[in-house]
């Protein structure tokens, strides 16, 4: 049975020794964000900070819910010790089926056990993380799910935005200019200077978080695939002031209004890529108008940074599932396709059954053509394991050819702002460049010439092969 | 003396004199970092402004720059500043600065 919340799946990671309650009061100042980045780093649990400075028994915050392989597989109902080839197989097939949401009454929402409305909002109540020293301000939105709503086709949108706390009833933030947040506000609602409803949702069920990191398609409903993951529908619930629906389970819901002719500074924040480089003031402003939530409420936050946490891993898995079906659409001969957490979806492996430069070339335009999120590929032989980092390296080092075997395509208006290399004005304009590494054979060599891999299973025959893991317990060698 | 803190591209962007500011409040507790959106006069130093207040830089990246500055608020405004989201926050005060001369 699928997952209802946050706090159903702590009891699983509990269960699992995959999360540590910690009773100590911390500070939300830079402490909570400290202790989590720590344990991040050393590979430790989820966190649930139960005791937070200034806030009253009860209120917590948490920390890396999906940070590691483990807790991603136990989100999707899966042992704890899935690999990670077979978590991405999964995800692969559950992702495509639709099972709409269920909309509940009011009076059946959690969510709804409280609610400010008006002037009564007022977003200090909750102990909004100062996530890392230095930020912008407090990141309330981190490991959140955004929903907002396209009038003109009814299309509902989740994605996962930042969002911190501006004033005690504003938020500012920064959904990207190419996001499909930002796609709906500049279509429907900025000709007309109307402003877009929002709901920020932090505490939903685990998956519904992680699609919230997925590339589904424009115009496809999240939730109808967050169904079709979690194999039963997601109970959703209409907001207080405006006709969204949200997750009826979450611990809080912040709605309010994304302003067209408003604007207030967010940022600069510690991001996805592991910096915190210079992207701020060029958000959105969203004016607060109802805060609903539940008894001993939990704010979700990832501690984001260095890699592995639950940004690199989830965008890891929703990512390459999304590039391998697109990569197929777009005539890519496509084994598999693997985004390694280390690499902050900035890095990107594609095994292909045929390659080359022509196949290089499509992997490029495919990559390069709408919204930018990455900016290096490397292509390898169907031969090549693609969750194997070492193989790839392997292939990397040696079948690429310095000279023909890099392609760089450059565009202006479409990259994305976050990666750390790009100068302040690239960043401005959206310039950017990706490149491809063709680690392939070129298919036109003749079998003759292409070279042997020196590998026990490639280069010795079959026979010798069965001889030896036949016999392997004889030779008493120990491994 | 209470303390804010504001954000700037580079630290040369701070200038003394009349500034339209967003600025931070540092007072401990749970309104900590709550935004107030300012005309203010600000100094490098605290003694050309009477019972002025401690204000730190910030640049774009989020370094801090080591020495404080000051600042006295004359004016408090509304919590935003005209303008379409993804435009730059910053250049529109500049813009609004300019226009007051």
């Amino acid at each position: 049975m699928a997952f209802k919340d946050h706090r159903d799946f702590f009891e699983v990671l509990e269960r699992e020794s995959e999360l540590a309650r910690v009773k100590k009061e911390v500070d939300w100042d830079g402490e909570a964000g400290a202790i989590s980045r720590k344990t991040f780093e050393k590979e430790g649990p989820a966190l649930l900070f139960e005791k937070i400075k200034d806030y009253p028994e009860g209120y917590r915050i948490s920390n890396g819910t999906s940070g590691t392989w483990g807790r991603v597989a136990l989100s999707m109902m899966l042992p704890k010790n899935t690999p990670v080839r077979k978590i991405y197989k999964e995800y692969e097939e559950r992702i495509d089926i639709k099972i709409p949401p269920q909309i509940v009454k009011k009076a059946d929402a959690p969510c709804k056990e409280n609610i400010m409305l008006g002037d009564k909002v007022d977003l200090n109540e909750f102990p909004a993380p100062m996530v890392h020293e230095g930020d912008g301000g407090r990141y309330i939105g981190t490991w959140d799910v955004v929903v907002n709503k396209d009038p003109e086709t009814n299309w509902t949108n989740w994605g996962m935005y930042r969002f911190m706390v501006h004033t005690k009833n504003w938020l500012t933030g920064w959904p990207q200019s190419t996001s499909q947040l930002a796609f709906i506000m500049k279509k429907s609602y900025l000709p007309y200077n109307k402003p877009m409803p929002i709901a920020v949702v932090l505490g939903t069920d685990p998956l519904s978080h992680i699609v919230a990191t997925a590339g589904i398609k424009t115009f496809e409903d999240e939730a109808d695939h967050v169904g079709g993951l979690r194999g039963e529908p997601v109970e959703l619930v209409k907001c207080e002031t405006s006709d969204l629906l949200v997750p009826a389970h979450a611990e809080i819901i912040i709605e309010g209004e994304l302003m067209p002719d408003q604007i207030a500074p967010d940022g600069p924040f510690g991001e996805y890529p592991g910096y915190r480089s210079g992207t701020m003031c060029a958000g959105a402003a969203v004016k607060v108008k109802a805060v609903t939530y539940r008894s001993n409420p939990i704010v979700t936050m990832i501690a984001l940074g260095t890699p592995p946490d639950d940004s690199s891993i989830a965008a890891s898995l929703t990512a390459a599932v999304a590039m391998k079906k697109g990569l197929l659409r777009h005539g890519v001969p496509v084994t598999d396709v693997y985004v390694p957490p280390e690499g902050v979806t900035h890095l990107i492996v594609i095994g292909v059954t045929k390659g080359g430069a022509e196949t290089a070339r499509k992997v490029l335009d495919y990559f390069t053509l709408r919204r930018i999120m990455t900016n290096k590929h490397i292509i390898v032989d169907a031969d090549v394991d693609v969750f194997n980092m070492a193989e790839v390296l392997h292939c990397f080092a040696t079948r690429c050819h310095p000279g023909r075997g890099i392609l760089y395509e450059w565009y202006e208006g479409r990259s994305n702002s976050l990666t750390p290399f790009y100068s302040p004005e690239e960043r401005k304009k959206l310039k950017g460049v990706s490149v491809a590494f063709d680690s392939t054979w070129p298919p036109e060599w003749e079998k003759e010439i292409v070279p042997i891999k020196a590998s026990f299973k490639t280069i010795f025959t079959k026979e010798t092969i069965d001889k030896v893991n036949k016999n392997w317990e004889s030779y008493g060698i120990k491994i | 003396m209470k303390e804010w803190q504001t954000f700037v591209r580079r630290f040369s962007d701070m200038k003394e004199g009349k500034r339209e500011l967003f600025i931070k409040d540092l007072s401990p507790g749970k309104a900590k970092y709550s935004t107030k959106h300012v005309l203010a006069t600000v100094s490098k130093s605290q003694k050309n402004l009477q019972n002025p207040d401690i204000l730190w830089i910030r640049g774009e990246s989020g370094e801090k720059a080591p020495d404080p500055w000051y600042l006295t608020i004359e004016q408090e405004l509304e919590e935003f500043v005209p303008g379409k989201p993804w435009e730059d926050v910053l250049e529109a005060v500049e813009k609004r600065e300019r226009g007051r001369g």
